[in-house]
């Protein structure tokens, strides 16, 4: 293999580098490459959102399908822009009003299938080592985020062991995660070395 | 009172328990009122957006104006937006769809934009490696028993760890799948009933400080 | 307090007039129609989809094994409309939902099994129409929960109300808020604070912006400025409502600066690549990562430490609270987050709110020893009795 001739191939090695260069100290180069990502993915954003939102949710419905429910939020995203004239910014709290409450509405019932989906998985179906230390580590944890009783005595040590689960789920989540995110570095030197210098194939 | 809170809690109030009964009757018109305001409030974000960019843009022509540190590079922030909307206006009216595989705009983005995303992202492998180093030095129990946990399920998730023994991956799967589990289970407990503590708490107004 | 109640009433009359409306449901469910597949013995059963809006029906066969190795078509017969709504299905699957039907109206299915040049065809079944329902059966236990909870809530709000005073223990990342906005004043540095990569719709981005309304309001105490970057306009322009609303409140509005709660960009590592320039640039003494993080958040809280801020960080995520343990000098787990704005702000209606969450706790508590009891009765020991019993209770559940 030769080292490559494609101008976007050496356009994506040389942001690549660039990039790297910030574990050294901030320069000009991360400086450059991180606000050409911004600039691009920002307009990439506009886009899809002009797509996927203003002609699909918006225009189409409107102008094809005559359905006239769409002024509601096309009032409520309007209302938004309240925010550029002053005195009359409080009319954008109509729509966050509207929004909070669709994700606080929204996440009472997902938070139920959690809830019953995590306390029947601790019932345990088999009696093992494994299971009963599985219970311990639930209720022991559960019962360090009570928050109207102070960690000490009897609480305070079954607190303790709940840390202690915390800590070691923790740890092992950490350790899980290295290898996933060394192959990731894997496959940038692989690109640089392979597709941009050719020296591995 | 237009002025005030009172409208919007009432919203936020109205909102939330719609949605809520919602999730026990499939009946209409409450059994696609979730679906309903999932779609508005992709369109409220869709107009929102143009008032983020606004706000990055101005930050960034302000700092070109008063010549603030680093004001060059905003240039190249700008440049860098302007250039692919211009390259998506090109396409859409070249291939009828910016979006399409070949286009300029697609171009841009699978040899621009995924790069560098890949690149940051495994910025982590170094990072991830710092910040074991910190909690090997942090030398308190909690600290050490998270990095030897963490030691202990790396090595056993290497192939050469089953070839000094093919107990060092049991084990490993053990740990993952008992106390890491059990720890796991009892936090998504306690944030699922946050979780309903939070929503509740704005839906019945006693939170309100997302409003001015 | 009524609107406590309100929300109170109005679930109790739905399950009130669920119930009658249940009834109903089950009429409908014994709207079907089975049909004989000719010279192969198959039965094609069609009903109304249970607990659904009443826009989908249900078609149900078994397959015996002279058909296997066929293929199957089934189509829809409505009025002189004859249409195909599955293609080239393994007959296997046993099950397919029709989902493009009109509540109310008469339809009719029938089955094609396809092998080469043979094709069998099914008899039309009997006219079957879909019917919405009224209350959800499969969530009668979520809609008991709910009540509980709501009961709770209400129960314990009006007790604050009534002037009972309750305890909340100490979070050390809380206690330390009030330290490292000091310290960022003393250092003439502004703090950052981080929302991460959610939407508003998502509780942690909520949880994350009512800490942001206890946190700015100690910084325009201390006169301190606050940036807070975000990766959605939405939260931005509520993060903006948020530390407007701060600034007055602490007697200072003259020192809010919109343009600091900024808009960086919707991708994720572009997020992240904008954040760590700004670290690096502006070094903040104070760095706060409270909302929604995924896979940036090691870069961001990494970037933090090597400029030397305090970071307090706080998320629901569990793969990334490891990271924040690790980097960070102070992380709140899960729901200690959550419940950070109200031990911030100690108002006595949301500490009501705490202590009727812990209530559910206890609650969770027992049920888990109850059923290791039952379990350990029933399946350790094996008497019949309490494996029944065992069995109940994770059926419930």
């Amino acid at each position: 293999m030769a080292i490559s001739t494609s101008i976007w191939i050496w356009i994506a090695a040389l942001l690549t580098l660039s990039i790297y260069s910030f574990l050294y100290k901030d320069n000009p180069f991360y400086k450059f490459s991180e606000k050409i990502l911004v600039g691009i993915s920002i307009g990439y954003t506009v886009s899809i959102y002009f797509h996927n939102t203003i002609i699909a949710k918006v225009w189409n419905p409107l102008v094809h399908d005559h359905n006239f429910l769409v002024i509601v939020p096309l009032i409520l995203g309007l209302l938004m822009f309240s925010r550029l004239f002053k005195g009359k910014a409080y009319l954008s709290r109509i729509p966050i009003a509207f929004v909070v409450g669709t994700g606080c509405g929204m996440s009472i019932p997902s938070s139920f299938e959690n809830l019953f989906k995590q306390v029947q998985g601790t019932m345990p179906q088999v009696f093992t080592i494994g299971n009963i230390i599985i219970l311990i580590g639930v209720l022991s944890t559960l019962i360090y985020f009570f928050f109207s009783v102070e960690h000490k005595g009897i609480i305070g040590k079954v607190t303790r062991v709940g840390i202690t689960f915390i800590m070691i789920g923790f740890g092992a989540a950490f350790g899980a995660t290295i290898m996933a995110r060394i192959s990731l570095f894997i496959g940038r030197i692989q690109f640089l070395l392979g597709d941009w210098l050719g020296i591995i194939s | 009172m237009i002025k005030g809170k009172g409208i919007p809690l009432a919203i936020s109030f109205l909102t939330g328990t719609i949605i809520i009964i919602a999730f026990f009757i499939p009946h209409a018109p409450f059994g696609s009122f979730e679906e309903i305001s999932l779609r508005w409030y992709s369109i409220i974000a869709g107009f929102t957006m143009l008032l983020g960019v606004d706000s990055l843009l101005r930050l960034h022509t302000n700092k070109i104006k008063r010549k603030e540190n680093h004001w060059a590079y905003s240039i190249v922030l700008l440049f860098g937006f302007l250039l692919i909307v211009i390259v998506g206006i090109i396409s859409t009216i070249r291939y009828g769809n910016a979006f399409l595989t070949g286009s300029g705009f697609m171009y841009m983005y699978d040899n621009m934009i995924i790069p560098l995303q890949s690149t940051m992202f495994s910025l982590l492998a170094f990072f991830i490696a710092s910040a074991a180093y910190r909690a090997f030095r942090a030398r308190n129990f909690d600290a050490t028993l998270l990095l030897i946990t963490a030691i202990i399920v790396m090595f056993g998730r290497v192939p050469i760890s089953e070839m000094i023994s093919p107990k060092i991956p049991i084990f490993t799967e053990w740990i993952m799948s008992v106390p890491q589990m059990a720890a796991k289970r009892g936090i998504i407990i306690g944030i699922a009933l946050g979780a309903i503590g939070v929503s509740l708490r704005i839906i019945l107004g006693i939170e309100r400080s997302y409003l001015s | 307090m009524k609107r406590h109640l309100l929300l109170f009433l109005c679930m109790i009359s739905i399950s009130v007039f669920s119930q009658e409306l249940i009834d109903s449901t089950n009429v409908a469910l014994i709207d079907t129609a089975i049909t004989e597949m000719q010279h192969s013995g198959i039965v094609l059963n069609v009903c109304d989809t249970p607990n659904d809006d009443g826009t989908s029906i249900t078609i149900k066969w078994d397959i015996n094994d002279s058909l296997k190795g066929y293929l199957m078509d089934i189509h829809r017969i409505h009025g002189e409309c004859d249409t195909a709504i599955a293609l080239d299905m393994n007959p296997e699957k046993g099950i397919h939902t029709d989902n493009m039907v009109h509540g109310g109206t008469n339809y009719m299915y029938y089955a094609l099994f396809k092998k080469d040049d043979i094709v069998k065809k099914t008899d039309n079944s009997l006219p079957v129409k879909a019917i919405g329902q009224w209350f959800n059966k499969e969530r009668f236990d979520s809609f008991i929960v709910l009540l509980l909870i709501a009961g709770a809530f209400a129960w314990f709000i009006y007790l604050a109300k009534k002037g009972k005073s309750f305890y909340i223990r100490k979070i050390a990342g809380l206690d330390a808020v009030e330290e490292a906005v000091g310290r960022s004043t003393e250092m003439g540095k502004p703090i950052m604070y981080l929302l991460g990569i959610g939407y508003v719709t998502d509780i942690p981005t909520i949880a994350g912006l009512t800490i942001l309304g206890r946190v700015a309001k100690k910084a325009a105490e201390y006169d301190t400025r606050i940036m807070v970057p975000s990766y959605d306009p939405v939260v931005m322009t509520t993060a903006q409502e948020v530390v407007k609303e701060a600034f007055t409140e602490a007697g200072r509005p003259d020192a809010y600066r919109k343009e600091d709660t900024m808009y960086i960009t919707q991708d994720q590592f572009g997020y992240a690549a904008g954040v760590d320039g700004m670290m690096m640039r502006e070094k903040p003494g104070a760095i706060f990562l409270q909302g929604l993080f995924f896979a940036e958040s090691l870069i961001l809280a990494e970037t933090g430490y090597s400029i030397g801020a305090i970071q307090i960080a706080g998320t629901t995520e569990t793969a990334q609270l490891p990271f924040f343990v690790a980097a960070c000098d102070y992380t709140l787990i899960g729901e200690e987050m959550m419940a950070a704005s109200v031990y911030l702000e100690r108002e006595p209606l949301m500490l009501g709110s705490i202590v009727a969450e812990d209530l559910i706790k206890i609650i969770i508590v027992f049920v888990l020893i109850i059923g290791f009891i039952l379990g350990l009765l029933g399946h350790g020991f094996k008497i019949g009795f309490f494996t029944d019993m065992f069995e109940w209770l994770v059926r419930i559940i």
